[in-house]
């Protein structure tokens, strides 16, 4: 047959398909509502294979127009609920619309189609109420056609039609029901889709139709105005440009650009949303594959689909179409069991699989979770060393989310049977590489026998990408934003703490992780260089190992360095300090740009970190394509082109796995295990200064508060220093009162640290800066101690000195805790109890013996509860009292604690148990084991209550 | 241009330019311009004849250094050097070269076959050498030298 007029023709097929589009899922829904019809849908579908009969009669298409009316026939009987859509009907409606679908995408050839079977089984179900036993459709899945009709019918007609229909026949399998209200979901759809769809016709149907021009787009008609208003401004703005340029006006050149500015970057996002599409174009399609799938399978499954309305590319969401459906086949297939099955489990007979869309810092998630049985990492791992993909040490060292990633190895495929539906050795790392071309990645979590969830983050557009713009080797690079995760700089007196080497990987402890390194210089082939950030300029680096900035270094080795560097140096004086200096100085510091490729992170050593921007991609050269590591390359603002990395392929070329970064990062903090659990011993300070050479630290557990005062508000009376404070005169002292340091210097402005000390409030003067720090518990008792001083720490490469605030109260102030003493109470001829200190860090232990020996009491010691243990053991007999620690190792202070109060024999012992930081949780676990007291480490005063409340001696006991 | 109908037929115009010793030349009409942007960025672990990229309005141009190439060593970027862009296959292709000469008109009969070598460049990078009163010029076979050389990687 001829068209005379192709664009009606056009506009037939493209209308049709539409329809066709949004048939799918409201039959599906349909076949949901069963006997519950929702008459809107129907007629929705209705009215859809209506019009696509009208025009194809119109066209003269025969069997488009025959296949529609047959479908309509049948549509019209469920309409008028004389029929109950069972999922048979729906299935042959369903392929009824499979094949019309074909039809117009083949409009040329429709006549000739054998539409014979779709039909026949239409035309039985409308005679006879029943979907034909031998269903004729099966036979022939891909050939059928259905019709849809655009003019609502009118009921007469409707029922005229089915009063031919043997009465008998109806009455048999229809069943007449009430109307219920429309089901929200299926109009929603309705009508988000035709809005902005384009293309509704799938990937599928493309494929097969070669005479299809190229695909086109459909744009709202107020998005075309704002272009064409843009486009419009435009001009002007040239216009206006071309004024300035003839004129020279510098100033109104400003404008003119700013104006030029606004208006490229609206056009741009305008011109981007023409190529918005909502997801729901290829989620759409997934009601029917899990529909299909599940009815192959013997499965009863439900999805539920959300955010479809989020917008993506149009090139994207064709990309991720094919991915999707793997991804949703496998869920089908692998992740939910069988129902027997998941009842066996004591789960529902229906599995779920949610499909959900969702916007994420300017990226889209897409996340397919099941509620299956998930995913098993040791079977994975398993299946990887069988297949000789990894081997049994690298598993061995694997957290449990790298062997569920194994899953992405190419050649990997989890079915132990081959079926249909997946695992026809299209494994998951097509998945991964279409999603990698894409700009996305992808993660797995799984939970073995509760179900798995897919996350794939995809960026909005491929166009334009967000990026990290660095330096390195005096040229920039630019890291898209989807890879970074932190920027991390280091300053130079951290490096030799941070970084660390495990053979010939270099690794940062990042946040109690190691993070492996890789030099962008090395992987490059470029000649290493560092930022001079003073001179502004790149200077070529020399440095072997970031290590090697402070320590680790031979004297020869370092010798060697200085005669290099000054040989190299053209100028003749022998600056030495030279190499030392920057080693130290700001051109030291380490730029890393921690970077991710799904399940792997690393840092990767930059010279210099500029700003993010937004970057075109272009492509390189067909010279280039060849080198590895970089995605394209982009045009700066200067128009200067920077590259742009690809993470992934640097990863490759430094030979950094995620396998052998993960192992090196297990051996290392194995080895480190031991600092870190030393480290946990914290100790939190406050520290100040009282001259401008000495810095101070004092526990900040015992500071009741700080004040800022003026030098005026300091009061000289009666020979003592105080000032107003709460109604009353609170007492001022310095330091330099009792201990040898410097005086206090004279400033307008102090800070009065005020402590609580034996009922009274006492003010410690100081001066800025003050800070409050963590240290570990590495104290330097020795070395500084005098009065008022208890020891000293480093503090950020300066020398701290840890103020006893009990000590200097009590030289100044002895009258204060005379009432205390232990003369006082047991009289100097009664034997001193003996108190057993159990506390693994010398420093605390030797405070603590320090305040008990001065109160008279003996002491003994023990460095761990195991230690502990022993001498209540032996001399259980002497002690009347135990002090103990909580942190420690081999046995820390609950356990030791629970110990003792369980022994018939020494549960008498009153336990005080001393630690950092007294959490509310800590507190009730002491109490659960027995601990009489709780107290913070350094809060002599306390201690000491608790202590003489405890410790009586042992005669007076007898 | 030529401007009669049939010299334009039989005589082709040749731009020339020097590359080491030697005087080359290819069809003016495959060049696409001739500039001189020296402000290329470096493309690391590129193939060693890249010289690099540069930004020609928008478009990415891949800078081949045609000294290199031929196997003649470096271009010396210190005389008049001038990229010359050729159109390539979905793309533009820079020939970084020494110095430009003159645009020889040529008859296409006279062009005779390319020698083993000339002036130490392989002869397989010519489709002929054409001989003017007191020069010898080597026609460039513009899609062999543009091939791509994959055993001459730089790893540096």
């Amino acid at each position: 047959m001829t068209f005379e007029d192709d664009e009606i023709l056009q506009g037939f097929i493209e209308e049709s398909l539409e329809h066709l589009a949004d048939i799918e899922n409201d039959l599906l829904a349909i076949e949901e509502g069963g006997a519950d019809i929702d008459v809107d849908l129907v007629n929705k579908v209705f009215r859809a294979a209506h019009s696509i009969k009208g025009g194809a009669g119109f066209m003269g298409l025969t069997a488009i127009q025959d296949l529609a009316h047959a479908a309509e026939n049948v549509l019209g009987l469920i309409r008028s609920e004389k029929l109950v859509p069972t999922p048979e009907i729906v299935n042959i409606l369903l392929m009824s619309s499979d094949q019309l679908q074909q039809l117009i995408e083949d409009v040329g050839n429709s006549n000739k189609a054998d539409i014979s079977p779709n039909v026949d089984a239409l035309n039985i179900i409308y005679e006879q109420g029943e979907a034909p036993k031998t269903a004729a459709a099966e036979s022939s899945p891909a050939v059928e056609e259905q019709s849809q009709e655009e003019v609502p019918i009118t009921q007469e007609h409707v029922e005229e039609e089915i009063a031919d229909a043997p009465i008998g026949a109806v009455s048999d399998e229809t069943v007449f029901k009430e109307e219920e209200p429309a089901k929200p979901e299926p109009n929603v759809e309705a009508e988000v889709i035709p809005s902005t769809v384009v293309q509704p016709a799938c990937n599928k149907a493309q494929s097969k139709t070669a005479t299809k021009t190229d695909t086109s787009i459909r744009v709202t008609v107020s998005l075309l105005d704002q272009l064409m208003n843009l486009a419009g401004e435009l001009v002007l703005s040239r216009n206006q440009l071309l004024q300035t340029i003839t004129s020279g006006d510098v100033r109104s050149a400003e404008t003119v650009g700013q104006r030029i500015d606004l208006v490229t970057s609206e056009l741009q996002e305008a011109i981007m949303l023409t190529r918005m599409q909502p997801i729901g174009n290829v989620f759409n399609k997934f009601p029917r594959v899990v529909r299909d799938l599940s009815g192959k399978l013997n499965k009863q499954i439900d999805l539920t689909i959300v955010g479809k309305d989020v917008e993506l590319d149009k090139t994207i969401i064709e990309a991720i179409n094919d991915p999707l459906t793997h991804l949703v086949r496998n869920s089908v297939d692998h992740g939910i069991e069988s129902p027997q099955e998941r009842l066996s489990k004591g789960k529902d007979a229906r599995g779920l699989i949610v499909l959900k869309a969702y916007h994420a810092a300017g990226q889209v998630v897409i996340e397919i979770s099941d509620d299956g049985k998930g995913i098993d990492g040791d079977v994975l791992a398993e299946t990887a060393i069988k297949k000789g993909l990894v081997t049994q040490e690298q598993t061995n060292v694997m957290s449990e989310k790298e062997r569920i990633n194994l899953i992405l190895l190419p050649g990997f495929s989890t079915a132990e049977k081959v079926t249909d539906v997946s695992g026809r050795g299209v494994g998951m790392d097509v998945v991964k590489t279409n999603l990698d071309q894409l700009g996305g990645s992808i993660e797995i979590e799984s939970d073995v026998g509760k179900g798995s969830t897919i996350s794939i983050k995809l960026p909005l557009t491929l166009a334009i990408i967000p990026c990290q713009i660095i330096m390195t080797g005096g040229e920039r690079y630019a890291i898209p934003q989807v890879n970074l995760e932190e920027l991390l700089r280091i300053p130079a007196s951290k490096i030799a703490e941070r970084i660390e080497k495990v053979g010939n990987a270099e690794v940062v402890r990042l946040r109690g992780n190691l993070l492996p390194l890789i030099r962008m210089s090395d992987v490059f082939d470029i000649e290493r260089t560092y930022f001079d950030p003073v001179k502004e300029v790149t200077v070529t680096d020399r440095r072997k190992n970031l290590a090697d900035r402070r320590t680790g270094r031979s004297l020869a080795e370092h010798a060697h360095d200085i005669e290099k560097n000054t040989s190299e140096d053209d100028s003749n004086d022998l600056k030495e300090k030279r190499t030392t200096d920057r080693r130290q100085g700001p051109a030291s510091a380490l730029n890393i740009v921690v970077v991710s490729t799904g399940a792997m992170k690393y840092g990767l050593i930059v010279d210099r970190l500029h700003d993010s921007e937004e970057i075109v991609i272009k492509p390189l050269g067909r010279h280039l394509q060849q080198c590895k590591g970089y995605a394209g390359a982009t045009i700066m603002g200067d128009g200067r082109i920077a590259l742009i990395l690809d993470v992934n392929s640097i990863a490759s070329m430094a030979g950094l796995t995620s396998l052998e970064g993960s192992e090196r990062a297990r051996q290392l903090s194995e080895a480190n295990k031991e600092a870190i659990t030393k480290s946990k011993d914290r100790q939190a300070l406050l520290t100040f200064s009282s001259s401008p050479q000495e810095n101070f630290g004092v526990p900040l557990n015992q500071v009741e508060r700080v004040e800022k005062i003026k030098s005026t508000d300091v009061e000289d009376v009666g020979g003592r220093r105080v000032m107003q404070y709460r109604g009353g005169s609170l007492p001022l002292i310095s330091i330099d009162e009792v201990a040898m340091v410097q005086p206090l210097d004279v400033q307008d402005n102090y800070l009065v640290i005020v402590f609580h000390l034996a009922g009274k409030d006492i003010g410690l003067l100081a001066t800025g800066p003050i800070d409050a720090v963590e240290i570990s518990s590495d104290i330097d008792d020795v070395t500084l101690k005098q009065t008022g001083i208890m020891g000293s720490a480093i503090i950020d490469g300066n020398t701290t000195m840890l103020i006893d605030i009990f000590e200097i109260v009590q030289t100044i102030n002895p009258q204060w805790f005379e009432d205390i003493t232990l003369e006082d109470r047991f009289g100097t001829e009664i034997e001193a109890p003996t108190i057993l200190i159990v506390e693994d860090s010398n420093f605390f232990r030797n405070q603590v013996k320090g305040y008990l020996e001065e109160a008279g009491f003996n002491v003994l010691e023990g460095e761990d509860g195991v230690e502990g243990w022993h001498i209540i053991e032996e001399q259980h007999d002497e002690i009347t009292l135990v002090v103990t620690d909580i942190e420690m190792p081999n046995m820390d202070g609950f356990e030791l604690t629970e110990k003792i109060k369980q022994h018939p024999e020494y549960s008498v012992l009153p336990v005080i148990a001393l630690t950092t930081l007294a959490a509310q949780e800590d507190v009730e676990r002491g109490e659960a084991v027995g601990v009489n007291e709780y107290h913070i480490k350094l809060d002599k005063e306390r201690l000491m209550e608790s202590v003489h409340k405890y410790a009586q001696p042992k005669k007076a006991t007898h | 241009m030529k401007p009669s109908s049939q010299s334009n037929k039989t005589m082709i115009e040749l731009a020339t330019f020097h590359v080491g010793d030697a005087l080359c030349g290819m069809d003016i009409l495959k060049v696409q311009e001739i500039n001189k942007i020296m402000e290329m960025t470096i493309v690391p672990q590129s193939p060693d004849y890249v010289q690099g990229i540069l930004n020609l309005r928008g478009q990415i141009v891949t800078i081949i250094d045609l000294g290199k190439k031929l196997g003649l060593g470096q271009t010396d970027l210190g005389s008049d050097p001038r990229n010359i862009i050729v159109n390539a296959p979905g793309e533009y292709v820079g020939l970084l070269v020494n110095k430009l000469s003159d645009v020889v008109a040529a008859e296409p009969d006279k062009i005779e076959p390319a020698p083993a070598n000339m002036s130490g460049i392989q002869g397989s990078f010519f489709t002929g050498v054409y001989k003017t009163e007191n020069k010898l010029i080597g026609v460039l076979d513009i899609k062999e030298v543009l091939r791509m050389d994959t055993e001459n990687i730089n790893r540096v």
